[in-house]
């Protein structure tokens, strides 16, 4: 074939490479702002005060301030367990057992646990923290907001545990070699060194496991069931947001279905600003070891 | 042998010539690959000795050995001896405190710790000495004075050592070392990832610094070698092919091997 | 010219150095024929030939040039190490004494002009051998260079003495001749500045086989050499009195 006609494939193939491109990404991207324009036009006009001020129990007289405060606090619980452990267990995958095979194995358990079904969680903690505590207050089936914070934390582990270890073992090998070679014992580097660098990664990562529990419904199914009162006790049944969309949907009343778009855009605006609030920490750390 | 001892003999006749480093029959294995094949040197006191050689030659292998950095990682092996002052530091009794405090090193690419100016420099002391604040500045000013970096970054010690430039970083991290008051100074190719004119200032603080320290230079490049350096000694496939007076290994090298390398004419 | 008979890497590096070495020998090969020419003239006491051997020096003068500028590029741009620095080193030396072998040749056929004008005198012949001496010199030496032979190199380091030897006979010779007759004494003059120039191209080939000697081993030629040209020494300024031994 001459060259001219070599040529004029390759630019025959560009562009229609560019074209199949283009149409895949603007498919995706159609969804996306479907999406968001169903759930801002349906939502948008139930925003108001009654939603931040009064609670489920009115019905669609109400608003969802229970289940705000609910998921408020789950969420947080759920970030004081997992955030801790999954920040120790990612170290320990990355600094110390890195390259090990028990660390491969726990790094191949850990990406299970990250795909796992989100309900499988909620059934896990209804069987290890509702049934025995139901047990103690006999009989009486003890839903809580703990058991759904337990729950929405086993979501958000492997996601720190994750990130945690790729953001470390992203820190130059020199650095640890630097830190070690002026004698400086291995958990010192680790705290003081090797986390500070990787720091606005981990956070990152951290912030990402919150965006994702916000969302679970399933794992709260069985955990803290719901509740059309506000309650601040841990031990109660708690209401929250993804919960009260998901009862409000299932009525037939419209005014109800109002109420649950505006919990969807709450959700979604929440986690659009955990999205914004990451990505401006890991943008503002650009001096890096490149 | 007598070409070791006359490697030795310094060209200058104020020069102490006392062994620092003497290293006899180092063997280094890495999972099963042997690395290094024998090696015995004797590298003199407050001189420069540089190690050239092709990549994979064993010239780093060999520095990282010098404050046992190597042990680290697993499945790595020294046998053979190395006394630092006639104490054998591969011996498992010497103190890994005290060999690393008494051998700093710099490497490949500057690497400061993601904390400010002040404390990259403080940071190792504070691992080995307690200080008081205004002894600690000073000794942190010093440090950096040694390094040649003082007068760049007096007024901006506060701010994140990640913001300086390569060159600094390097300084920096020279600074950091010489800040434990080290004996040997390992630097591992320092310059290599450095512009010209920041790679002349590093040279020039090697040959400052060499009135106090006992240095090691590894690097790709022989003109570094040749600049900076004292002894020079040339390696190939984990063997020492020779060891010499660096004016003599870059006019006239015994070995067919190093004259090929040092010309031009390998492969 | 490897030292240790492989290639550069950067082949260009080797056709320059090569390149360098070419140069040298035709350098030294221009400047043992003006020599030759330089005593043929001589006995040939032909102006206009003498003349031609004094201009041809500029050729050689110009090849020296070239030889600095390819030592400085060399030098600049490659950083020659070990026997390539060597080589460089040595070339530029080399070149150096070369050109003043030229230098000398053509003074020798300078004043073969006014010689040439004043009637033969006898030691003329005499001088044929100094120069066969200092022509075959300089032949071997570049020979070695060219070899890289240093003991060739050396043994014409040695046999320079030879060389001294004879002038310092010539140089008694002459002497005799000016005693005997006052109107030798021009002439004589001439052939003894000639002599001299002789002498001292035989200087620079031990020189230039020190040059040698230095490449190959990468040390000076340290060691004694006998110079039996004692004219200047203090006893032999009572002219011919004393036989210099």
């Amino acid at each position: 074939m001459s060259a001219a006609g070599i040529y004029l494939r390759r630019r025959i193939t560009n562009v229609g490479a560019l074209i199949f491109g283009s149409l895949a990404t603007a498919l995706g991207l159609l969804f996306l702002v479907w999406i968001l324009w169903v759930t801002i036009s349906n939502g948008i006009s139930s925003i108001h005060l009654n939603l931040f001020t009064k609670i489920t129990a009115y019905a669609d007289q109400g608003g969802l301030s229970n289940a705000i405060v609910g998921s408020l606090i789950m969420d947080l619980m759920a970030l004081l367990i997992c955030a801790p452990i999954g920040v120790m267990a990612g170290t320990y995958l990355a600094e110390y057992a890195n390259r090990t095979r028990l660390g491969s194995s726990i790094r191949f358990l850990n990406d299970i646990l990250l795909s796992a079904p989100s309900i499988v969680m909620g059934l896990f903690v209804y069987v290890i923290i509702v049934l025995p505590m139901s047990n103690m207050t006999h009989g009486n089936i003890s839903f809580s907001g703990f058991a759904g914070g337990v729950a929405l934390a086993l979501i958000g582990l492997p996601v720190i545990v994750r990130t945690t270890d790729e953001m470390l073992q992203l820190v130059p090998g020199t650095l640890r070699e630097a830190a070690l070679s002026l004698g400086v014992p291995q958990w010192k580097l680790t705290v003081q060194v090797l986390i500070r660098a990787a720091s606005s990664g981990i956070l990152t990562g951290i912030l990402l496991a919150l965006a994702r529990l916000a969302g679970e419904t399933a794992p709260l199914l069985f955990t803290a069931f719901g509740n059309n009162f506000m309650t601040l006790h841990p031990l109660d049944k708690m209401a929250s947001l993804p919960i009260a969309i998901y009862q409000y949907t299932n009525d037939p009343s419209p005014a109800m279905h109002s109420i649950a778009w505006a919990g969807a855009l709450l959700i979604t605006l929440f986690v659009l600003a955990l999205s914004l609030l990451t990505r401006l920490l890991f943008s503002r750390k650009k001096v890096s070891y490149e | 042998m007598n070409d070791l001892a006359a490697a030795i003999a310094a060209p200058l006749a104020d020069v102490q010539e006392n062994t620092k480093i003497k290293v006899r029959d180092v063997h280094f294995y890495y999972s099963g690959f042997q690395a290094l094949k024998g090696v015995s040197m004797d590298i003199p006191e407050k001189q420069v000795t540089a190690i050239i050689g092709p990549s994979g030659c064993g010239k780093s292998t060999l520095l990282r050995i010098f404050n046992r950095i190597y042990a680290i990682y697993p499945k790595l092996e020294a046998t053979g001896t190395i006394e630092l002052d006639g104490e054998n530091i591969l011996d498992p009794g010497y103190s890994m405190n005290r060999l690393r405090s008494k051998v700093g090193m710099v490497f490949q690419k500057p690497v400061p710790f993601p904390m400010t100016i002040f404390e990259n420099v403080a940071y190792g002391i504070r691992h080995h000495e307690k200080l008081s604040k205004p002894v600690m500045a000073d000794r942190v000013e010093q440090a950096l004075r040694s390094a040649a970096l003082w007068d760049e970054v007096k007024d901006k010690l506060k701010q994140n050592a990640l913001g300086l430039s390569g060159g600094q970083q390097q300084r920096l991290c020279i600074a950091r070392a010489i800040a434990l008051k080290p004996e040997v100074l390992l630097l591992d190719e320092p310059t290599s990832a450095l512009d010209p004119i920041a790679t002349s200032r590093i040279e020039q603080l090697v040959e400052e610094l060499k009135s106090e320290y006992t240095i090691v230079i590894v690097t790709h490049n022989m003109q570094q070698a040749a600049r900076v350096s004292d002894c020079t000694g040339f390696m190939y496939i984990g063997e020492l092919i020779e060891f010499g007076n660096t004016e003599k290994i870059f006019t006239k090298p015994d070995k067919k091997q190093t004259e090929d390398y040092i010309t031009g004419r390998f492969g | 010219m490897s030292s240790t008979g492989k290639d550069h890497i950067i082949k260009s590096y080797d056709s320059e150095l090569s390149r360098l070495t070419g140069e040298i020998v035709r350098m030294g090969e221009l400047s043992v024929s003006q020599l030759e020419s330089a005593i043929d003239v001589i006995g040939r006491r032909d102006e206009r030939a003498a003349r031609r051997v004094v201009d041809n020096d500029e050729a050689i003068d110009h090849l020296e040039q070239e030889i600095s500028h390819d030592v400085v590029r060399l030098l600049a741009l490659r950083a020659p190490m070990a026997g390539d620095l060597r080589n460089v080193f040595a070339a530029l030396r080399i070149a150096a004494d070369i050109e003043r072998i030229g230098d000398y040749a053509a003074n020798v056929a300078k004043r073969s002009i006014p010689l040439s004008m004043m009637p033969p005198i006898p030691p003329t012949k005499g001088l044929d051998y100094l120069a066969e001496l200092a022509a075959e010199e300089v032949r071997d030496v570049l020979k070695a260079y060219h070899e890289q032979d240093a003991e060739r190199a050396y043994q014409v380091w040695k046999d320079d003495a030879e060389l001294d030897e004879a002038y310092t006979g010539y140089f008694r010779q002459l002497l005799t001749y000016m005693m005997e007759d006052p109107r030798n004494i021009t002439p004589c003059t001439h052939l003894l500045f000639m002599a001299k120039n002789i002498e001292r191209i035989g200087d620079h080939a031990t020189n230039i086989a020190e040059s040698v000697w230095y490449q190959v081993h990468g040390e000076p030629l340290t060691k004694q050499r006998p110079n039996r040209d004692l004219t200047s020494s203090p006893e032999s300024v009572n002219l011919g009195d004393k036989p210099a031994k």
